[in-house]
């Protein structure tokens, strides 16, 4: 891999694939972690209260989110001979079968240290509905050519 | 080849896991190491649409710096539950991730036994929640830190 990094700007937007989640895809989570919380698989149980909350129904599990946010950094970080260092992710708001959420970042800052120069981006996942159901924050590095 | 089965019903032990009350932030969770296999790390990553030739295509693989086959970062999604036993207190239904932040160091790779240390690191009460932060680091059959992580999980009540 070469070291393209002069590629990477501060402000430069990258966007990821839409990801559509179904109750199929949803199962496959499941099949793929090994998390079988019902939140994820049971729409009787999800007819309950969670203390303030009501879901209504089965959600996509967070980390199927984050999953797709890394998706999305590797996507384009490896093609810069870099990788992901970092991911840190708050959830927003629950992600439904039938829902199409869409992650992006935008390079806020980067730095150059021994061995490697390092980009902080801000993260966030959109539904199809504009609302925000994911934030953070990442760090990539592009290792220095020595 | 055999492989691990590992419960489905997350109500079967329920009433052997930790509560809110119970979880001691500092102690140490029971973990289990991992051998991860190329069919799982595969399996995830078509479930997430990430096709990357890292994963897939040895022959690519072996021409990058990996020089051979890795996981995604997000592997730990599914180390989590597959290093932890049935009875973990991160099974318990209804609980709810409210956020989480990773650090990488090197990847995984197929055919890595993957070790976890795991803990409560937090609790408290906000917004009327019950909030539980667990501290991760896994680790690789050379005791090479993969990653290192923490959750914020709000307990079933």
């Amino acid at each position: 891999m070469t070291n393209p990094s002069t590629a990477i700007t501060t402000g430069q937007k990258i966007t990821g694939e839409p990801f559509a989640p179904t109750r199929e895809t949803i199962r496959d989570f499941c099949e793929a972690s090994l998390d079988f919380n019902p939140l994820h698989l049971d729409d009787d149980y999800m007819k309950n209260s969670f203390g303030k909350t009501q879901f209504g129904g089965i959600i996509m599990h967070g980390m199927n989110n984050f999953g797709v946010i890394t998706r999305m950094l590797t996507d384009w970080v490896y093609a810069h001979g870099g990788m992901q260092r970092r991911l840190e992710t708050r959830w927003k708001a629950p992600v439904k079968p039938g829902d199409v959420i869409t992650p992006s970042a935008v390079v806020t800052s980067s730095r150059t240290t021994a061995g490697g120069q390092w980009f902080t981006l801000d993260v966030s996942v959109h539904n199809q509905r504009g609302e925000i159901v994911a934030a953070g924050e990442a760090m990539v590095e592009v290792p220095l050519a020595h | 080849m055999t492989e691990t089965t590992f419960e489905t019903d997350f109500w079967k032990d329920n009433a052997l896991r930790k509560t809110w009350e119970q979880i001691i932030p500092g102690e140490p969770r029971k973990t289990i190491p991992y051998t991860l296999t190329l069919e799982a790390i595969q399996k995830y990553c078509r479930v997430i649409g990430d096709m990357h030739p890292l994963y897939f295509d040895e022959a690519y693989a072996r021409s990058t710096l990996y020089k051979g086959l890795i996981a995604p970062p997000a592997i730990h999604i599914l180390l989590m539950f597959s290093c932890t036993p049935a009875d973990d207190w991160m099974r318990s239904p209804g609980t709810v991730n409210a956020g989480q932040s990773w650090s990488y160091n090197i990847p995984a790779r197929p055919g890595d036994t993957i070790r976890l240390e795991a803990r409560a690191l937090d609790k408290f009460i906000k917004k009327d929640r019950l909030f539980v932060v667990h501290d991760n680091v896994f680790f690789n059959q050379h005791n090479q830190v993969i990653c290192s992580g923490r959750g914020w999980t709000i307990r079933p009540q």
